[in-house]
Order: C-alpha cells, then structure tokens, then sequence
C-alpha cells in the first residue's frame, strides 16, 4: 500500500511521516464538495488494521463509525469557518480488530483554504486520564455507601432509642406505679437509677443519690456497709438478704436485696424493703426481755424496767435494795444511761470496809499535805462525776462520820476537799444501794435517819433471783452467748438436764452466782451443750428445791459452814472461794469479818 | 432502516453501559469500568412492523469534573435519563442534563428510567418523589440492568415515541 501524495505533501515527505508516526495520527485533506476524503502521508498501522486491508488511501464514508459520520457532517462548520479554525470531535471509543478497543478524537481544520481532518489514537496521557476518573469516581462511590452506611445505622440506631426510650418510660412509670423500691448500680457502683419509692424509703433526694458512689450516699454504719458489700460480690442463689440501717434523724430499717443485672453482670439492681415498722416491733417485744444490760421478762423485772424508766425521769436520790449479787449496779447505771445525765460520767464506788479518812479523800478529794502521804491535790469522785451520776455501793456501810458529810453534800450541792475550808459546788446525782435493811440500820442506830430519808426519795428493790425463776434460762443462755463470745468456744445451748438443775438451784449469790456458774460450766463444757456435769459441784450435789417453793434464808451457822467449805474448797483462795459463793469478793469480805470466820 | 440516534444521559454510575450491553448484547456485569467519551452501539427494534436502527450513544456520566459536550448531543432523535434509585444525589444530574438536552436538541422524545431495581429495599428515591417526575410529564420507568427487567421495553418504549413523534420520510412511506 502506497499512499498517494496529494497537495498537502510536503518537500520533505519521510519528516511528514516520522512527524504522523510520532503523534499517532492519521490526516486527510478533503474534497472542496466534501465528498471524498485523501490520505496523506503513511498512516499509522492500527488505521490499516482498523479500516482492513481494503485500499485506505480514500476515507470510505458510508463504511466509517456512525460516530465518525455524525461528526463529519457537522464538520464543515469549521470547514466553512475562517482559516485556521479547528473544532475538535472528543473523544469516542471503538473496537478494534484483535477484539479490545481504542480511544480516538478528530479535528477538523482549515488551513489555507485546505480542509483537513486529523484522527489521532487517544494514547497514554489519555489512558492516565482515564484511570484518574475511575479511581475518583470509585472513592465517591465508596463514600456514599460509607456515608449510607452510617446513615443507616444512624437511623436505626435513633429507632432503636425511641424504643427502649419508650420501654424505658413504660417500665419506669410500671416501677412506680407499684411503688417498687429500686436502685440500680454500675459497675464503679454509682448510682445511675432510684425509683421514687426508693428515694422515698431512704429519705433521700434523686440528687443525693443519682452518680453517686452507694457507699458515699448512702449514711450507713461501717459493719451495714461491709454486710452490703459482701452481698454485692456474692450475688447468690437463692438471694440472700441483710437488714441495715439508714441513719439519720430519722432512722430507717431496711432489708437489702441485690440481684444481678441479668444484662450486665457487673451491674446490680438493688431492691429495698422498709422493715423500720418490723424492727421497733421486734425492739419493744425484745425490750420486755432486757433493758440495758438487764436480762429478765418475769414481772418483777418488768415493773424493775418500768420504775427506772420513771426514776430516771427525775432528779433525785434513789435508793437501790436487793441481795447481793441482784445487779444492783446494772440498775443504777441504767438508770443513769436513760437519765438526761447519760452523756456525763457515770461513776461507781465501793463504800464497804474503808475507813473513815480514805472514804472522804475517796469521795470529797484533798489538798495537798491534808493528810500523811496527800502529796498532791486531789478531786474526790463527786467533782469527778460532775455533771453525772455518781453510784454508792454498799451505803449500808459508811462510817457514821462520813454519813454527816454525805448528808451535807446531799442537802447543800457542795462539797469541800479535805485540807481544805472553801467549798465547791458539785452538781452530781446521787444512786446509792444496799443490801442491808436500812431501817432496821436506822433503829440499831448506824445509819443516820435523815441520811436514809435523804436518799431513799426514789426506791428500787430489787428481787432475789429465786423469786424469778422463769428468767433463769434466759438469763442463762444470755450469759452462756456473751462468755462464749469473749472465750471464742461455740456452745448451743443448754441441756434440759443442766436447766432443770439451774433452775431449781436456791441462787443464794442470785444473778451473780448465776453467772460464776455459766462461766465454770463453759470452761468444763467438751460438747456443743452445757451438761450437768459441766456445772460447779456445788450445783449439782445441791437439794433439789421444788421450784414453788419459797427459799427460806439458811441461818447464819448454815452460812457460815457454806463459807468455811467454800474457803476450803478453794484451798484459802478467797477470791475463788468468793466465786464458788456467787457473792463479790467485798461482802465475802465483810461476811467473813460479820461470820467472825478468820480466813486464814 | 430508518437510524435514529438516541443519548444515554445521566450521572456516572447509574447503569447507562449496563443497560446498553444488556439491551444489544444482554450481557451485564458488576464490574465497574466508567466510560470515557462516548462508545456507540447499534441495535434495531420493531415498531409498529417496522424496523428503527437505533444508533445508542452511551455518553459518559456527568459530574462536575465533566460536563456533557453539546456536540456529542446533536443530532439525537430522543435521550434517555438514567438514574440511580440507591443514590438520590443522580436525580439531580438527570434534571440537569434534562435541561442541558432540551436546550440542545429541542423537545424531542425521551424517558427517564430508575435503575437498580433489584435493589429496592437500598432505593433512596421515594414514591412521592416519583410522582412529582411524573406530574412534570415525565415518564418513569422502572428497571435494573442486572436482572434485565424493563430494559426493552425502555428502549422499545422511546423508539415508538420517536417514530410517532418525527414525520414519517417520503421513503419509507
Ligand atoms: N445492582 C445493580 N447494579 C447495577 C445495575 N446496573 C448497573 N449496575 C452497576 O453499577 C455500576 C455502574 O454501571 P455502569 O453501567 O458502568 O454505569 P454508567 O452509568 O455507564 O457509569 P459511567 O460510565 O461512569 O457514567 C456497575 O458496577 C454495575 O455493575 C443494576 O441494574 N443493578
Ligand atoms: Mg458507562
């Protein structure tokens, strides 16, 4: 194939091809009619491969691509146009004959009243191009669907809200309507949720609570809040509960149950029951059991509760009677501790077997150098109880003189301090007790009677332990806890056998004896109840009295063979053999020195 | 034959390759490779018992790195506006190329098709807004290159317009 050289041929024809080659390009130069159009110079091989073996020299139109014929038709507008005008085709695409395709552009241009038209294969600038827009229009795409996505999950997510919103509200308005008391905790334990009866239990505004840590918000005492928190960590099956209370000026009991979030189980939902009704319910049927540290429901014991709660009410003097070893103590101090004197000292003294001279120090204080031996001030236990109760044991007992000073104190509210001439006002309560029979004290002439009118404004006799049998086991199983609490050892109980024997026991030292008892029994006891064996001997090897009985004082030759045995018993040991009585080692004393019995 | 020229318009993407080689050569596929200037293709189809050469000028997807050459539309007997029901955004690129065609080529016969139609559930052209196209004379079609559903009668559909639309030449009278 020979192209042949038309009138656009250059002088220098293989410069004109090289130029063609270079550019990848074929050119025409046309027909004045336009109806034919010439190949000029060598055309590249993909036009030979894509026209066909066919003569190429002339542009066949009718066989030319449509896209190529739309465009030469409206070619001739820049044909027709003024001389060096060019209007470009753009590019098209066309397959070519090994079955792929190419990217072509024509030109139409005038050139000295010439019409030429150039076909140029779109190469790899074009091809870049290209790939540039697919890679930009594939990240578009990319990001709408991300874009979607997002959207979507949006949406869903926004549903999704407004239906748990929606449950949230329903279940919310359920809670409250059945006046459930919840809370729910995260897993810091903070308080994210409290329902109005909730709030309403505790006593506690949503503010108070809601972000709050519980241990912060809620005012609980340190073992309440340990016991919370074990329930917490061990949530369990079935659930266990715990009864705390919250504190405050108005204190409530409430019953703790924690469930965990079947959701989160690091998250809990706890539930809270008012039990503040139940509880003062079980403290006043409790309280008719013991009052203070007193143990006993009989109704000497009862009528003992209510006359210190009426004592206590007032101000003045009391006078305490009963045998040894009934708790005269425990009654004076509750006494004081139901007294608006509760928050001041309490203070106990022993007047039993103490001269004169060391009592009023004791009691009224010294100046420096009073006596042989006052090396500095002293205060004497009414300054030392000021403000309080100060609790005279063994009253019976004072050495007359003494009983002048007491007398004094009692009417004039002050004191003065041995040594010394100015005195001091006291402002001190005065309990006093004894186990003497006062009166009769009075008549013998060695107690002053207006010492006894003075203190015995109030009365409190108290009745010997065998005059209440029926608080005997509760007495003892109320000591039998506080010694195995103190020794560590785990006893249950009592054997009905061993009951049988304390309860028919005379009790001649009452509670005291009762006690001495239970705590040699506990030191005996191998098993998980006291035995009758495990009980002192004297105990066991005692006469079973009938429990109507009355128990008749043993005369004093009785007592004195009692003390004498008991002092062998206990190889002299009179502190021991004080215990084996049940009677306190200072009327050991002084029935020792009233039994005449020389200890030695 | 009578030889008719018809422009696919629309933004890229929407499916205009995809019908044209499902409706010449019924072949589809999921690859995408964006088209770049134009390719024609040719296929006849019968209205009223004649035969109309259809010359499919699938031009590249607008937007706005490339704007549709003026010269590319010239010369067509009707167009069609393809859009993309997954991606509302190619609503917006055939009423711009609607307006571009109108000003081109005068009021000549066209029809818009919503592609993709074997993912509706995706679709983000609603109902209500296919009844406001239609409402301005429109006509919308449904379809999706994929499946091949609606793809002839789409083309089918614009040839009868056009020839019911241009005068009949002496010569084929
Ligand atoms: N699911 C689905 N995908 C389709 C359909 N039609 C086309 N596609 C896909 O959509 C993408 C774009 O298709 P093309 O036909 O190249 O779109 P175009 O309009 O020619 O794109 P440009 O040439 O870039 O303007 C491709 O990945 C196709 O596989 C269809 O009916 N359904
Ligand atoms: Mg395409």
């Amino acid at each position: 194939m020979k192209s042949r050289p038309g009138n656009l041929a250059p002088h220098n024809e293989s410069l004109f091809n090289a130029v063609l080659s270079t550019l990848d390009m074929v050119v025409f130069e046309c027909e004045e009619d336009l109806s034919e159009f010439r190949l000029q110079g060598l055309p590249p091989d993909w036009w030979r491969q894509w026209v066909g073996p066919a003569d190429c020299t002339v542009l066949d139109l009718g066989r030319c691509s449509p896209f190529l014929q739309e465009y030469l038709t409206s070619a001739h507008l820049a044909w027709a146009g003024t001389p060096g005008a060019t209007e470009k085709s753009g590019p098209w695409t066309e397959p070519d004959r090994q079955g792929g395709s190419m990217t072509l552009e024509a030109t139409a241009l005038s050139i000295e009243s010439k019409k030429v038209l150039l076909i140029e294969r779109l190469g790899s600038g074009f091809k870049e191009m290209g790939t540039i827009v697919q890679r930009a229009r594939e990240r578009m795409l990319a990001e709408e669907r991300t874009v979607k996505a997002y959207r979507k999950t949006e949406t869903h997510l926004i549903s999704k809200l407004e239906v748990s919103e929606r449950t949230k509200d329903d279940v919310l308005a359920l809670l409250q309507h059945l006046g459930l008391a919840a809370l729910v905790l995260d897993e810091r334990g903070h308080i994210t949720f409290a329902s109005d009866r909730g709030l309403e239990i505790l006593g506690m505004t949503a503010e108070a609570v809601i972000d709050q840590e519980w241990e912060h918000a809620l005012p609980l005492h340190k073992h309440d809040r340990v016991s919370i928190r074990e329930l917490i960590d061990t949530v369990s099956v079935p659930r266990k509960t715990c009864v705390v209370c919250i504190e405050g000026p108005r204190p409530r009991w409430v019953e703790i149950e924690v469930h965990g979030d079947p959701r989160h189980p690091d998250r809990h939902i706890v539930i809270v029951h008012d039990r503040t009704e139940l509880h003062t319910l079980r403290r006043v049927l409790n309280e008719q059991a013991s009052f203070h540290d007193l143990v006993g429901k009989s109704p000497a014991m009862l009528r003992t509760y209510q006359l210190v709660r009426d004592v206590a009410q007032v101000d003045s003097t009391v006078l305490i009677e009963g045998e040894t070893g009934t708790g005269k103590e425990l009654i004076a101090r509750a006494i004081h501790s139901c007294s608006g004197r509760k928050h001041r000292p309490f203070i106990a003294a022993n007047c039993a077997g103490l001269t004169d001279s060391i009592l009023t120090s004791q009691l009224f204080g010294h100046k420096r150098g009073a006596f042989t031996g006052a090396v500095n001030d002293q205060q004497g236990l009414f300054e030392a109880a000021e403000g309080g109760t100060l609790f005279l044991d063994e009253i019976g007992d004072i050495p007359q003189q003494v009983q002048t000073a007491l007398l004094r104190v009692l009417q004039e509210k002050e004191i003065t301090r041995l040594g010394e001439a100015k005195p001091r006002k006291v402002d001190v309560r005065v309990v006093a007790a004894t186990h003497h029979n006062l009166s009769e004290d009075v008549v013998r002439g060695s107690f002053r009677a207006d010492l006894l009118y003075r203190i015995r404004i109030a009365r409190v006799q108290l009745s010997p332990l065998r005059e209440r049998r029926e608080d005997i086991p509760l007495l003892a199983q109320s000591f039998l806890g506080q010694i195995c609490t103190a020794t560590g050892k785990t006893i249950e109980r009592l054997n009905p056998d061993t009951l049988r024997l304390l309860m028919s026991h005379a009790w001649p030292g009452n509670v005291r004896e009762l006690k001495s008892a239970i705590e040699f029994a506990v030191i005996s006891c191998k098993a998980k109840e006291v035995l009758p064996i495990d009980l002192p001997p004297e105990i066991i090897s005692a006469p079973v009295v009938p429990s109507s009985s009355v128990w008749i004082p043993l005369p004093n030759r009785d007592e004195k063979s009692r003390f004498l045995a008991a002092l062998s018993d206990a190889k002299g040991n009179r502190t021991e053999a004080a215990r084996r009585l049940g009677v306190s080692r200072a009327t050991f004393y002084r029935r020792l020195v009233e039994l005449d019995i020389d200890p030695r | 034959m009578m030889q008719k020229k018809v422009c696919m318009l629309g933004g890229f993407a929407v499916g205009k390759t995809s019908l044209v080689r499902r409706f010449v050569s019924n072949v589809f596929s999921d690859h995408y490779h964006t088209t770049i200037g134009v390719t024609v293709e040719k296929k006849s189809v019968t209205v009223d018992d004649r035969d109309v050469m259809l010359v499919l000028w699938d031009l590249y997807g607008e937007d706005e790195f490339q704007r549709v050459r003026d010269s590319y539309l010239r010369g067509s007997s009707g167009y069609i506006l393809v859009m993309d029901g997954t991606r509302r955004a190619t609503l917006d690129a055939a009423f711009a190329l609607q307006q571009t065609a109108l000003q081109t080529v005068g009021t000549v016969p066209f029809i818009s098709i919503i592609n993709k139609a074997d993912v509706r559930s995706e679709w983000e052209i609603d109902e209500r807004t296919i009844e406001q196209l239609r409402e301005r004379g429109w006509t919308v079609l449904f379809g999706s290159a994929k499946l091949g559903q609606g793809v002839e009668e789409l083309f089918v559909t614009l040839a009868t317009q056009i020839v019911h639309a241009a005068p009949i030449p002496r010569d084929c009278l």
